[in-house]
């Protein structure tokens, strides 16, 4: 029953370009794969923050008020909900002057369990190493 | 891991430091090309200083006026055919900066 | 030989990435692998019909249905970013597959090498 590791990594910056969210949504689609694989294959998704995108991060995003669109932080909390496991690079968070009460550390309104990790990037760096294959963007 | 980075754009850096893997392969191409191809104030591409296996898409080089002749000494320049063979054969892991 | 999934995300024309994914698949399909290609964001207009073949633009409607010929290569457009896109079935190449996010995943599964490429 292989069990495929598929490693995200976000390192572009929300909103004007819609790569960022592709990822987040790619990543949370993991939860309907099995439809497609045999009988206990799965993929297990990691999600990772790095250089610019660790503001995908920020909380009190408005984009739905404003441009009507779902934001990065809804997204994201999507992610949490559904147990993704979701890093944030340490080093990069620091380097824009910014903290883990600045970004999304969990989803618990809405039920989550899981909490954002903020990780060295040899930590994310190891996480792409023991992935199967990675899915940079 | 054995890693692939491709490089598409001609801006600096062009691979972070931080990235790095037991056998890195830097494979430019489309605007990549230029960082194999053009001397800069008179001095390479710095991520021509990594160590790193380089290598630039022939087709994206040519395209842009450049010949083998014009490519730095440590990069090899490879073909969209030897590109499948790198990717299958050298470079378990792939990633497009 | 081997499986490769290609996941590109750049737009018909504006940008070469595609041109770049179509001509590695058929250099991976010409060396007797297999290749998934999976088109989402503005990479799914590579599959809009009706696309006029220009001399300064690029043309990969062609070289698609090509390598769709071959029976080593599938692409496949995201439905939602279709969708969102006012493209639908009718105005979808013929031979490409539509289908959720999910596809790609599965396709990563059971692929021997991946290149995502992601948009600009």
């Amino acid at each position: 029953m292989p069990i495929k590791k598929l490693a995200f990594i976000v390192d572009k910056l929300p909103y004007k370009a819609e790569t960022s969210r592709l990822a987040l949504t790619h990543a949370i689609s993991s939860q309907t794969v099995e439809i497609y694989l045999e009988d206990g294959d799965n993929v297990e998704p990691v999600l990772a923050f790095v250089g610019d995108g660790v503001l995908n991060c920020l909380k009190d995003q408005k984009a739905l008020d404003h441009y009507s669109i779902s934001s990065m932080e809804m997204h994201l909390k999507n992610a949490l909900l559904l147990d993704l496991k979701v890093l944030v690079c340490k080093e990069d968070l620091e380097s824009f002057g910014l903290t883990e009460d600045s970004i999304v550390m969990d989803a618990e309104e809405i039920g989550g369990e899981e909490t954002t990790k903020v990780v060295p990037y040899d930590t994310i760096l190891q996480e792409m190493d023991s992935s199967d294959h990675i899915l940079y963007f | 891991m054995k890693l692939a980075v491709f490089v598409n754009s001609y801006s600096e850096p062009a691979v972070p430091d931080r990235l790095t893997a037991e056998k890195l392969g830097i494979v430019l191409v489309q605007n990549g090309v230029y960082h194999a191809a053009l001397k800069k104030d008179g001095g390479a591409s710095s991520v021509l200083s990594r160590d790193a296996n380089f290598y630039a898409l022939s087709e994206d080089l040519q395209s842009r006026g450049f010949t083998d002749a014009d490519v730095d000494s440590k990069v090899k320049v490879i073909n969209y055919d030897d590109l499948v063979d790198l990717i299958f054969n050298d470079y378990e892991k792939s990633i497009w900066l | 030989m081997g499986k490769l999934t290609l996941g590109c995300f750049s737009s018909l024309v504006g940008s070469m990435t595609l041109d770049f994914a179509v001509k590695l698949s058929e250099a991976a399909v010409r060396k007797g692998h297999e290749v998934d290609l999976w088109l989402s964001g503005n990479g799914i207009m590579l599959g809009k019909t009706k696309q006029s073949k220009f001399r300064d633009y690029s043309y990969l409607a062609g070289p698609i249905e090509e390598l769709l010929k071959t029976g080593k290569f599938k692409v496949t457009n995201c439905e939602a970013c279709a969708k969102a896109r006012g493209i639908n079935k009718e105005d979808t190449m013929e031979g490409f597959g539509i289908h959720s996010m999910d596809w790609y995943l599965a396709s990563a599964f059971d692929a021997d090498r991946v290149l995502h490429i992601g948009g600009e």
